[in-house]
């Protein structure tokens, strides 16, 4: 190990090498890394990882930390290859509605530099002030927007990353469509590190909105709000978000028991029309006291289901159809119940993401019994669950990820060819990568 | 693969009828003629066998038969493409999708739908549309191509400014994969588990496996569409106008560019209504909520004036909307009336370098002594230079290829792709060093193996296969064995 850090040192600098009391911001799992390691360029994160394979060490690629604990526990962390250095805006072309920056930028410094030029990244995940770009693509992080401007798989145009065996890979590239080659930047995204590591992106762009509005509507059953969302996907209303809450993730609202949430934005007269439209047409489903929500409410929309409880004992992500979001939230409440647990709901109802969270118990078993019949649910629903998040103890007892049938044989083959010697974040990604 | 022998080709023909029936496998050579080119007509190969399926299971068994002998295969839908993705380039099995074209399942709560490989793109909506949705991307050769077709090329089109590529449409797959097993990427819900398969799939051009049923988003038709024609006297304010639309904050649904060569062609063909003497023509549309559509017009029709048209007005009502419409989607076939023959080049830019390109691309153009038409996404930087050209006058067509080569380096110096929405195929495989490195390359060789190990999955496409740098160009045709051995002639 002295072996390596005096290479490692000498390639990023000394003061750019960190051990010892300096390591514990990025213990993962309970599991403390042996170096972590803060390259200052692309070459120097290439030259990091050639060490990593040749000494035979893990390498945890690492942005923000917001989904470290996100994946099966690792055997061991290794070099954990921090990008935070790497966090340049790279070019900003108003004109072509594109950006490109490095990896260890924070969403929000992305977003500020972009707002001040009339445009954003439609992308809005939970802690957006530590996400960073590269995290934010190996997470496929999203957050209520995504109902109308989809997820990084929309957005991304082009990558660069540094492979397993230290070269510099482009995918993609900097115009808005393209089918030169293999798109690359799909097979990043959502990939936890585990094929490569991004070291700079490229996005496509939009202008900011004229305006926007969130519209909280209240119910008081999870059925009616769901039937209301479906009443408003049938309907010629286009909102950016519609979410559903139940009493637990929606009492910051102050609007439950269930709240049904609906964005808007657009030119004011768009918004003005859509948003007093469904006030009459949740008036007609039960829906009561349409209230115009202060912008502040969109913060608490990105993870209202783990933010309802102050140490939750595990958060589950269940990607359903979107006509089974409503059944999905019952069925887990009352699993969830049956076991004497309180649990928090909230969804992105349009496109059936659902997230749950489970209060915390004594009993690591009881937890994971919930868990395992909430994927049983998602599974009925037509879909598949991941553990979020949750402590050691609950993840040896529930696996992190569904199993993905065939395909995973296919995610193997990939994994093995673009890493043979299983050097980036092995062991913690779907069927056993 | 070892050419056939006759015996064995029987034999083969044989065990084929036995997977999909006995009217589903053409090897005779003027049977086959009819699969030797797709919609760029300077690649010709004629397969061994042309099978037509009916089912997954039958693509499965005809896969695992091609495996066993060592035999490519390659699927093909309608033929419309414009790279020879679809070519046997190296002979055996074409797998036509064609007889695969049933609408399996329409969830309109859900919004999506299961189909086969087979679909033409437009029937999809027209089969969803009585309920008020449509497919979204939306090709120039909508009324003929395939959803599996879509699905190879990542297919777009000109609403794709808005709404996206084929990708952003596709949920998940059902695929036999190379090795004949049939396996699902993806879904019908939204997040992927594990890699995104499906979306590495999509655009991959046939070499991952062959799709058999699609799970495909369909959209609510939006309440109000406005379309917009604005004339212009010099080419350069109309690409100034795109950069002006997107400048004032509006995403229109498409922006399409039509210079006035393919005006007139189209003027001649159809009679659309474009001015035969403006330069330029931007065809303009916003869709979305009736609530603010005119606001949106008003500045799209500000945007164009201010940059220099002599002319902006909108359609007066469906039947002229259609109208502009045919005269854009159906340029493509007006050149027929200019020329004997064109090729289509399909760059992609950065925005902001419209004006400079386009003056590039004349340049590059006439200094073979050719001509070209321009019709194009601009809102998205996605050129379409079509260079004109008669393949009967000796060497125009290695002049034609010579030009495209030159367009297609202007648009990788300029931070571009040599390919927006037509695929890589046969055509431009030896330009992706253009805008991949040996490193980029070897990665994505890399993948194609995880997927398709013994390489028979569509062979000779997208990578680089010249190993010499002194040649330039494509090799336009090469003699197939049937007709080096007598068996096949070409007229």
């Amino acid at each position: 190990m002295q072996g390596l850090l005096d290479k490692l040192r000498a390639t990023v600098g000394a003061p750019n090498v960190l051990t010892g009391i300096d390591l514990s911001p990025f213990v993962v799992e309970g599991r403390t890394p042996d170096v972590v390691v803060l390259p200052g360029s692309v070459g120097e994160v290439g030259a990091v990882v050639q060490q990593a394979a040749a000494a035979k060490v893990p390498v945890t690629p690492w942005g923000g930390g917001t989904a470290a604990a996100v994946g099966a526990p690792p055997a061991r962390v290794g070099i954990v290859l921090a990008l935070k250095r790497l966090d340049r805006l790279v070019e900003h072309e108003p004109g072509d509605l594109t950006v490109t920056a490095e990896a260890g930028l924070t969403l929000e410094a992305l977003q500020t530099a972009l707002r001040a030029r009339g445009q954003w990244l439609s992308l809005d995940p939970p802690e957006a002030e530590r996400a960073t770009i590269g995290g934010l693509i190996a997470a496929n992080a999203s957050g209520p927007r995504r109902h109308l401007y989809g997820t990084v798989r929309d957005l991304l145009i082009g990558v660069t990353v540094v492979t397993a065996d230290g070269s510099v890979v482009r995918g993609g590239g900097k115009v808005v469509k393209n089918v030169a080659g293999y798109d690359l930047p799909k097979l990043f995204i959502g990939s936890y590190g585990t094929l490569g590591i991004v070291v700079e992106a490229t996005f496509k762009l939009r202008p900011l909105p004229e305006d926007e509005r969130l519209v909280g509507v209240t119910f008081d059953r999870l059925k009616d709000a769901g039937a209301a969302a479906r009443a408003v996907l049938a309907e010629d209303l286009i909102p950016n978000a519609i979410e559903i809450l139940d009493a637990a993730a929606g009492a910051p609202l102050g609007l439950g028991p269930v709240t049904l949430v609906v964005g808007f934005d657009g030119l004011r007269e768009q918004v003005e029309f859509q948003a007093s439209a469904l006030a009459d047409m949740t008036a007609s489903l039960g829906g009561r006291r349409a209230t115009t929500l202060p912008a502040s409410a969109w913060t608490h929309l990105a993870a209202p289901a783990r933010d309802a409880f102050a140490s939750p004992g595990a958060v589950m992500s269940l990607s359903v159809l979107p006509t089974m979001v409503a059944d999905t939230m019952e069925q887990g409440t009352e699993a969830a119940r049956r076991r004497g647990l309180a649990s928090a709901w909230a969804a992105h109802a349009g496109v059936g993401a659902v997230t749950g969270a489970v209060v915390a118990d004594r009993e690591a078993a009881t937890v994971a019994a919930v868990l395992a019949e909430w994927r049983v649910i998602a599974r009925a629903a037509g879909g598949h669950a991941t553990l979020a998040w949750a402590p050691l103890a609950v993840k040896s007892q529930v696996p992190v990820w569904d199993d993905p049938g065939p395909a995973g044989r296919i995610m193997q083959h990939i994994k093995a060819q673009l890493d043979p010697n299983n050097v980036l974040n092995p062991g913690r990604f779907v069927s056993g990568i | 693969m070892a050419t056939l022998t006759l015996d064995r080709k029987s034999a083969l023909r044989r065990e084929l009828e036995a997977i999909v029936g006995r009217g589903g496998v053409l090897s005779e050579p003027d049977e086959l003629l009819v699969y030797e080119s797709d919609g760029l007509t300077l690649f010709r190969a004629l397969a061994d066998f042309v099978v037509f399926p009916t089912s997954a299971e039958h693509v499965a068994a005809l896969v695992r038969v091609a495996q066993r002998e060592g035999m490519p295969f390659v699927a093909r839908g309608a033929g419309t493409g414009l790279s020879g993705g679809c070519l046997p380039s190296e002979g055996g099995l074409v797998i036509s999708l064609m007889r695969m074209n049933r609408v399996l399942e329409v969830d309109y709560d859900n919004q999506l739908a299961v189909v086969e490989p087979g679909l033409v793109n437009l029937h999809l909506s027209w089969a969803v549309g009585p309920h008020g949705y449509y497919y979204a991307p939306d090709p120039s050769s909508q009324q003929a191509c395939t959803i599996g077709g879509n699905i190879a090329n990542n297919s777009g089109g000109p609403h794709t400014l808005k709404y996206g590529v084929t990708v952003n449409h596709v949920l998940g797959l059902e695929v036999v994969m190379p090795d004949g097993e049939i396996v699902w990427l993806g879904g019908k819900t939204r997040d992927a588990l594990g890699y995104d398969l499906a979306g590495v799939f999509v655009g991959s051009e046939g070499t991952f496996g062959i799709a058999t049923k699609i799970v495909v988003r369909i959209l609510r038709k939006p309440q109000a569409v406005k379309t917009v024609l604005a004339v212009f006297d010099q080419i350069e304010q109309a690409s100034a106008a795109v950069s002006a639309i997107i400048a004032r904050g509006l995403v229109p649904a498409a922006v399409e560019m039509i210079d006035q060569l393919t005006i007139q062609a189209v003027e001649d063909a159809f009679g659309c209504g474009y001015p035969r003497d403006a330069a330029a023509a931007l065809l303009i549309e916003v869709d979305g909520l009736r609530a603010g559509i005119e606001a949106q017009c008003e500045r799209i029709v500000d945007a164009c004036r201010q940059s220099g048209a002599r002319e902006v007005r909108a359609a007066a009502d469906e039947a002229e909307r259609q109208l502009l419409w045919k005269g854009r989607k159906s340029a493509f076939g007006a050149y027929g009336r200019v020329s004997p023959a064109y090729m289509v080049m399909d760059g992609v830019i950065p925005r902001t370098k419209l004006p400079y390109v386009l003056g590039r691309v004349n340049e590059i153009v006439a200094a073979q002594g050719l001509r070209v038409g321009n019709v194009f996404h601009a809102g998205d930087g996605n050129l379409h230079p079509n260079i004109l050209y008669d393949p009967r006058k000796p060497g125009e067509e290695a002049r034609v290829v010579a030009a495209g080569a030159e367009i297609m380096k202007i648009c990788a110096e300029v931070g571009g792709s040599i390919s927006g929405e037509h695929g890589i195929g046969l055509e431009k495989s030896d330009f992706m060093p253009f805008i991949f490195s040996a490193a980029d390359l070897a990665f994505m060789q890399r993948l194609k193996t995880a997927f398709n190990p013994t390489g028979l999955c569509n062979p000779g496409k997208v990578f680089p296969t010249r190993k010499s740098c002194g040649e330039a160009g494509p090799v336009a045709y090469r003699p197939h064995p049937i007709e080096e051995r007598g068996l096949a002639q070409r007229f």
